[in-house]
């Protein structure tokens, strides 16, 4: 009988609430360079305390001068890769050129806004070369607030890693030191080293680290152990 | 052509016997019968000219438009039916500031063609883009801009057809404005030269005295982009022909 | 609601196993011994599946009238293990967008021209490929051990791989209180499906009487 007083006279039934979304954790990272970009992820696929996957590396090739780093929700992550790759080729079609880092990142933008009230649980990292042939990255929220940035890092350990970057990338917090340009080797040196230390602290992060390198030459990969546990 | 009258030049989407769509024929027949304009390429530049058909002195000549800013890198010249033009331009602006707000780059003046050239073509179709007419339109384009290849001219008529040109004439004078431009035209003429060329052309295909009021003259550039002539600018050239 | 709990899947050498045991439980109560949760697809694809028994018997159906319409078609052509991956999980992700989830974690291995080929879709649209692969309570339990067995050998036999197989579903016999000791495999090598069982992993109780006045 429904009670008809009392704490319960109001109470209607209820069913446990379908979340839409996991979290699979994952780092990622991108740094430009004068005329390179380095784009980095770990191969971990987590849910809760497990590990789904340790082979599942989060970069993504979209053309010979452009790479996607995305982590967050899995399900999304696939999704949105999807719909990029299929934009790609129709705007290859449609306008006879292949697309360049800064459309991609514009364009990612929209199809990230486009989402805006059932979001893809996404964080994306974009690196690669721009139109001038210069290293350029660009940075995501899910709902698509993007800028061009020197270098980036996101996803689980992102907030982590970031002031790691700043300091040794962006030389802040330093003071009398010469603002030398960075080299491939020293940006690759430098993610591995980053990501051995994440691996330490964020359960999210481990297994491997996922380079790839965009050069004028195209996109080389490149891939480094990391702790497994 | 005329001769040949029938059935099928009533249908818009209906090929006759000898595989032919006489509506199309038609509208790009109707072209022939609009005020003429010019198109220009150069290493420096495009130039479009236009000439206004002010038929009485009660006409305010500002008010008949014929050279129009797709954006800021692309303009477009017309001749036949005008107001068929309104749509076309529509569409064509929509599109560059769709690419521009999703890709944020101008758009190239192809795929402004090609996007023009598909509404072009949706004729007939109940339920085709909104824009599309139930007949063919009765204009003819001249679209000039400034991309990543550099200065583009291209024409579009009513069949959807567009083609890539160093230099065009479209309308009643297209014929003898073509011949002269075929004559005239070299691949290192520069953006002065265009401009004194394409109105000693329209003076000479054009019934009424060429002046300032009765031409339009539009130039793309890769600095400046689209710029309209003003008057006095045009003036200044009328003196040198 | 009925629900089957964990599937297990290994890759071996030249193959693929997939193994769910044959439970359906209604809540605690273990309802019904007989339920099949691996099925063939093809001559070259299996599935096998945990989650909601209806929604595993509705998404058979569709599987089934896919795969028959495909045949009739008579063009050559099949679903591939590859294939059918991504269309599931192009499914599960769009029934999860409409709020109205297959509940169900799915297990689809095969081989993929002449590789062994073994993944996993969830409710939510996640999906990913491995060389094992384990759900639900499979996942604490017997992921541990089908990734040390296949990293101690990694090319293993189709006897080895049903032996591995064999110890991860005794032992989540002993500790998962929704599973059973009946299971089905689901094989495929080159020479085609097969699914096998159900079977019964030998249980050893000798220990049981030192587990007195444990809670």
């Amino acid at each position: 009988m429904i009670p008809t007083f009392g704490q319960n006279a109001t109470a209607t039934p209820k069913q446990a609430h379908f979340n839409p979304y996991s979290f699979n954790g994952g780092s990622i990272m991108a740094i430009a360079g004068d005329d390179f970009a380095v784009v980095a992820s770990d191969t971990r696929l987590s849910e809760g305390f497990s590990i789904h996957s340790r082979n599942a590396p989060k970069t993504y090739k979209l053309t010979d001068k452009t790479v996607l780093a995305s982590a967050g929700f899995h399900g999304d992550v696939l999704t949105e890769i999807k719909v990029l790759e299929a934009r790609l080729k129709m705007y290859e079609h449609e306008h006879g050129k292949k697309m360049s880092s800064q459309a991609i990142a514009a364009m990612l933008a929209t199809i990230l806004y486009h989402k805006r009230f059932f979001p893809y649980y996404v964080y994306n990292i974009i690196g690669g070369l721009d139109e001038e042939g210069k290293g350029c990255v660009y940075s995501y929220d899910p709902v698509g607030s993007y800028e061009r940035e020197v270098y980036r890092a996101g996803g689980s350990a992102g907030p982590l890693l970031q002031p790691l970057l700043d300091n040794q990338i962006g030389f802040k917090n330093q003071q009398g030191v010469e603002k030398v340009s960075l080299s491939k080797d020293k940006a690759i040196k430098l993610i591995k080293d980053i990501f051995i230390s994440a691996a330490e602290r964020d359960i999210y992060t481990g297994d491997s680290l996922h380079l790839k390198v965009v050069t004028k030459e195209g996109v080389s990969e490149e891939t480094f152990p990391l702790r497994r546990d | 052509m005329f001769l040949t009258r029938s059935e099928y030049d009533r249908g818009v989407n209906t090929f006759s016997p000898e595989g032919r769509l006489f509506q199309v024929e038609y509208a790009i027949e109707a072209i022939k019968l609009g005020s003429t304009a010019i198109g220009i390429q150069t290493s420096e530049g495009i130039i479009l000219a236009v000439e206004k058909r002010v038929t009485s002195s009660l006409i305010e000549p500002s008010s008949i438009e014929k050279i129009m800013e797709v954006d800021s890198h692309i303009g477009c010249a017309m001749s036949g039916l005008i107001a068929d033009s309104r749509t076309l331009i529509d569409k064509a602006r929509v599109e560059a500031q769709n690419h521009w707000f999703t890709y944020d780059e101008k758009i190239s003046v192809q795929s402004i063609a090609l996007a023009v050239s598909n509404l072009a073509l949706a004729f007939g179709d109940d339920d085709a883009d909104p824009g599309a007419m139930s007949r063919p339109f009765g204009v003819a384009l001249l679209f000039a801009g400034i991309d990543e290849r550099g200065p583009q001219l291209i024409h579009m008529d009513p069949s959807g057809t567009f083609t890539q040109c160093d230099a065009k004439a479209i309308g009643s004078g297209s014929e003898g404005a073509q011949q002269a431009l075929q004559d005239t035209y070299h691949k290192s003429m520069d953006l002065k030269q265009a401009c004194v060329e394409s109105l000693k052309i329209l003076k000479e295909v054009m019934e009424e005295k060429l002046n300032s009021t009765n031409v339009e003259m539009a130039k793309i550039t890769p600095a400046k982009g689209f710029q309209m002539f003003s008057k006095d600018e045009l003036e200044e050239i009328i003196k040198e022909l | 609601m009925v629900t089957g709990t964990s599937v297990l899947g290994v890759k071996f050498d030249g193959g693929i196993i997939i193994a769910a045991d044959t439970l359906g439980s209604y809540g605690s109560l273990a309802r019904f011994r007989d339920c099949p949760r691996v099925m063939k697809v093809n001559e070259c694809s299996v599935l096998g599946a945990g989650g909601d028994y209806a929604d595993y018997q509705h998404l058979k159906a569709m599987i089934e009238q896919k795969v028959l319409d495909e045949d009739n078609l008579n063009d050559g052509f099949n679903y591939t293990p590859k294939s059918l991956f991504n269309w599931l999980t192009r499914i599960m992700y769009h029934k999860r967008s409409n709020f109205n989830p297959l509940w169900n974690t799915l297990v689809i291995g095969g081989l993929q021209d002449g590789e062994p080929y073994l993944g996993y879709i969830d409710k939510l649209g996640v999906a990913y490929t491995n060389d094992t692969v384990a759900t639900g309570f499979g996942s604490y339990l017997a992921a541990p051990m089908l990734r040390d067995g296949l990293e101690k050998n990694p090319k293993m036999t189709e006897a080895d791989a049903k032996q591995l197989i064999d110890r991860a579903l005794r032992v989540l016999f002993y500790r998962d209180a929704r599973s059973w000791n009946r299971y089905q495999l689901a094989i495929v090598t080159k020479d085609g499906v097969r699914i096998e069982g159900p079977l019964s992993s030998k249980t050893d109780w000798s220990v049981a009487h030192v587990a007195k006045g444990i809670q």
